[in-house]
């Protein structure tokens, strides 16, 4: 173990954070103004995966547009799912809305796995940017594009909830979705723009997905739960926990792969004794407040 | 010690010595000390978001208070978990109160029946969670589920629930908002009737008109610190209490 | 209980045994495997279905149906058939406890989200402890009923009833309502005097325990167990397909869900084969909970009662007349 491999294994962590950030940031928004636990969040990521990867496998177009195209897509799919769906859900109770988005989680999972089969596709694309090298340590540009575009997702979810009239009126309806009622905002409108930008969002990570791992149907599965960790870490519908908990997840997960033997199975290990830490010193994350129940 | 002199003096009743709620920087409580003597009806008022909610939350163990003690009977209660403190002998009504739609009047007033573990006598007459609906004034059939029944049936209900609880000491969490002026009557009635039984009750309530006919003693909290406590005659012309809620601009 | 609801309830479990017990005695291969597996799901089924009556929505089940299987198989030769099998599923019963009691104070989907990561863990320490479990390779625990395939139907059907029994308790009249109150309001059931602690974790274990039967069944079928066999996504997704779509909260539920939930996966394996078929477990989820959430049985239960309605009613108003 030398101080190079050391730093690499770092590095490489911090930009699968930047990935981790943007699927969580895109999760908490919605979970956090709706109250609709999104298990399907997962597969509409996976679903833009494999956009992006059929877009650029079947006609050469650029990662940079795919992703893009995912982000409209999944944002566009994201409303569908919500008017037929997702809004005669809400009216019942939050048992059964777990259980409903469990059931579209698996369904789509496997209309994935009926389509496209379940072997996971590596996307063969030119590296976005050049990698960059910090004396023995490179990063490649495809996870340097990563980290980059991840952050920035972040970034604009956070702007979005914390900057625009739209994002005032996301926190007044989830605080008080009734007192919002008669402050005159459409409730249903917040939500369903939350929970669209919640799904524009995956869409775009699925096209980060598709730089740095497998396309397959269960890469969604893989990512929720991380995300749900992330969230748990951070506090719920806490955006900038978010980040941080997608840092600790991340390098958490890259050095127990490096350095422990068999450590790449691990993964969903260490997020669920993160997942379990966090909760029984802090039930409501490290950055969340404590709310009254 | 004159703590121990004073829970002599309260050994029937509730007493609150130096309790404080705090949420984040918010202190929904402030060092409030108040005694609620036992064997009274006991009136807790105050303007909205003055902290009535929360010290009933406080005293049923929901919120445990961050410092001071709740006493029940001459004995501390104070950081029992609320189960422990419905078997200690203090039960509360919600103000809202959400039941499992599914279950039947009869299964949840069989709830308490079944795990408060209390040993007092339920009112004569009453062996049953059907006859304790009945006593409650609750006219849908025992067998009717939660889902179909009215704001005012549900408020009974927990009334009902509350009681099978068979408690010492009861808190009704504004139990007659919003009901109609015959319904509360009624639910005044049966108040009068628990408070005969022997039990000490504490009403939380925002219509004066209520206060001045069935207590006998009255609280003002303000945001979070104990206004005035007296008669209520008294307290409801204090010129304080009546800043408090007409400052408000008539809000209420 | 008194004798009229004990002669009820007896007669409930001759009438869900006695297909499984038709089919044992015809001994028509493809019905004995068919029945076998429907039975499996169903005992899994019961156990995720008293688990969900207190709020706990599990997905993570799979992991004590593969502790169950391993369990019994690597402590039979320890202890003999019988206590090996006990002390498998006591096990899992202790893992319910310890995860029930860490997992306790987690909201709905933290919990599902924990239950979800801790089957996977558990895959994972049987992969990376070959010595103990066999990693990979799996093990190879002693074959039920002889290998015989109506023997082993026999008895797996008396493991259904004795699950079946255990999930009538639990809707009996000291923990239904109780169970549903911790569910829809767990404040206002520890203000009725419940303690939701116990009875939480006390649910949990149960749970544990007959998923743990349901794995210890499935492990002696064929004489070996293999991780990728016992603690695949199926096991944790196919209990919730099956309750939906039969009906939650219900003893009969789980049952008739197994059998209908064969019969969907039948068809879907003939359209999409092998892989992909679990799809219908998310369409039936999602058709039942937006259109149907009380499952077959509750539906079915609604006709019966909306018929007996106006008699009932009758009843009422006799009874009052004559109070």
């Amino acid at each position: 173990m030398t101080i190079a491999s050391v730093s690499q294994a770092v590095l490489l962590s911090l930009t699968i954070a930047g990935l981790y950030a943007a699927v969580a940031a895109g999760l908490t928004l919605t979970v956090g103004v709706t109250r609709i636990i999104n298990f399907a969040h997962g597969e509409f990521v996976m679903l833009g995966a494999f956009l992006t990867y059929w877009l650029h496998t079947r006609y050469a177009l650029s990662p940079w547009l795919g992703m893009a195209a995912s982000g409209v897509a999944l944002g566009l799919f994201s409303m569908l799912v919500y008017r037929v769906f997702l809004a005669r859900v809400l009216k019942q109770d939050e048992h059964n809305q777990l259980l409903a988005t469990l059931g579209l989680s698996i369904l789509l999972l496997n209309i994935a796995v009926i389509l496209w089969s379940p072997d996971p596709r590596v996307m063969q694309a030119p590296a976005l940017l050049p990698s960059l090298r910090l004396g023995d340590v490179s990063i490649p540009g495809n996870n340097f594009a990563v980290a980059l575009v991840g952050l920035t997702l972040f970034l604009v979810m956070l702007w979005i909830k914390t900057h625009t009239r739209y994002g005032t009126q996301m926190r007044f309806a989830s605080d008080d979705p009734e007192l919002a009622l008669h402050a005159g905002i459409n409730v249903d409108r917040v939500f369903e723009l939350s929970f669209v930008i919640g799904g524009a969002a995956a869409g775009v990570s699925g096209g980060l997905v598709a730089l740095v791992l497998y396309v397959q149907p269960t890469v969604g599965v893989d990512l929720v739960i991380r995300a749900f960790a992330i969230i748990a870490l951070g506090g719920l519908g806490n955006i900038p926990g978010a980040l941080v908990g997608a840092a600790i997840l991340a390098l958490a997960e890259g050095l127990t792969s490096t350095f422990v033997p068999q450590g790449g199975s691990w993964g969903f290990g260490v997020a669920f004794l993160l997942l379990l830490l966090v909760l029984i010193v802090r039930p409501s994350g490290l950055f969340g407040k404590q709310v009254q129940t | 010690m004159s703590g121990a002199v004073m829970d002599e003096i309260v050994m029937d009743g509730l007493r609150i010595d130096g309790c404080t709620v705090a949420f984040g920087g918010l202190r929904a409580i402030d060092n409030v000390t108040l005694d609620i003597p036992g064997g009274t009806i006991t009136a807790l008022i105050g303007p909205n978001g003055s902290g009535k909610s929360t010290f009933v939350n406080m005293v049923s163990g929901q919120i445990p208070p961050v410092a001071g003690r709740v006493v029940l009977k001459g004995q501390p209660i104070t950081g029992l978990r609320p189960d422990r403190i419905v078997h200690r002998g203090l039960a509360r009504t919600y103000q809202v109160p959400k039941v499992p739609k599914e279950l039947t009047i009869q299964e949840v007033i069989s709830v308490p029946l079944l795990y408060a573990r209390s040993d007092r006598p339920l009112p004569s007459g009453v062996r049953s969670a059907a006859d304790l609906a009945h006593y409650c004034g609750l006219r849908p059939a025992v067998t009717t589920r939660c889902g179909q029944l009215s704001v005012s049936d549900l408020r009974r209900l927990e009334i009902a629930r509350a009681l099978a609880c068979r408690p010492e000491v009861l808190l009704l969490d504004e139990s007659m908002a919003g009901l109609s002026l015959e319904d509360t009557d009624q639910v005044i009635g049966l108040v009068r009737e628990i408070h005969v039984l022997g039990v000490t009750v504490v009403v939380i309530e925002h219509v004066m008109r209520i206060i001045a006919r069935l207590c006998q003693h009255a609280i003002v909290l303000n945001q979070g610190r104990l206004l005035a406590e007296g008669a209520p005659q008294r307290v409801l012309t204090d010129p304080d209490v009546r800043e408090a809620y007409l400052g408000k601009g008539f809000t209420l | 209980m008194n004798a009229a609801r004990l002669l009820n309830r007896l007669g409930f479990y001759a009438a869900v045994a006695a297909p499984f017990v038709v089919v044992a005695v015809a001994e028509h291969p493809f019905f004995v495997q068919i029945a076998i597996g429907v039975a499996v799901s169903a005992i899994l089924a019961l156990a995720w279905d008293i688990l969900s009556r207190t709020g706990q929505v599990s997905l993570g089940h799979a992991a004590f149906f593969g502790m169950g299987g391993y369990g019994s198989a690597l402590l039979t030769p320890v202890f003999g058939p019988v206590l090996g099998w006990a002390a498998g599923i006591l096990l899992c019963g202790a893992v319910a406890v310890l995860l029930g009691a860490v997992t306790l104070r987690l909201r709905r989907l933290y919990f599902t989200i924990a239950t979800l990561s801790f089957s996977l863990s558990i895959q994972v320490f049987i992969l990376v402890t070959p010595d103990l479990t066999g990693g990979s390779t799996g093990i190879m625990p002693p074959v039920i009923a002889g290998g015989s395939p109506p023997h082993q139907l026999l008895f797996i059907t008396a493991c259904l009833v004795v699950a079946a029994t255990v999930s009538d308790i639990f809707l009996g009249p000291r923990f239904r309502p109780a169970f549903f109150m911790i569910r829809n309001n767990p404040h206002l059931a520890a203000a009725s005097g419940v303690p939701v602690t116990r009875l939480k974790i006390l649910a949990f274990a149960v749970s544990g325990m007959v998923a743990g039967l349901a794995g210890a069944c499935y492990a002696g079928l064929y004489g070996y167990v293999i991780p990728e066999d016992v603690f695949t996504t199926n096991w944790n997704v196919l209990p919730l397909a099956v309750t939906i779509l039969g009906g939650m909260d219900t003893t009969l539920g789980p049952i008739i869900g197994a059998v209908a939930l064969r019969a969907l996966e039948e068809v879907a394996r003939h359209f999409v084969g092998g892989v992909g078929y679990q799809v219908v477990y998310g369409a039936v989820i999602i058709l039942f909970i937006v259109g149907m959430p009380v499952g077959l049985v509750g539906f079915a239960r609604g006709l019966v009662r909306r018929r007996r309605k106006p008699a009932a009613e009758a009843d009422t108003v006799k009874a009052r007349l004559a109070s």
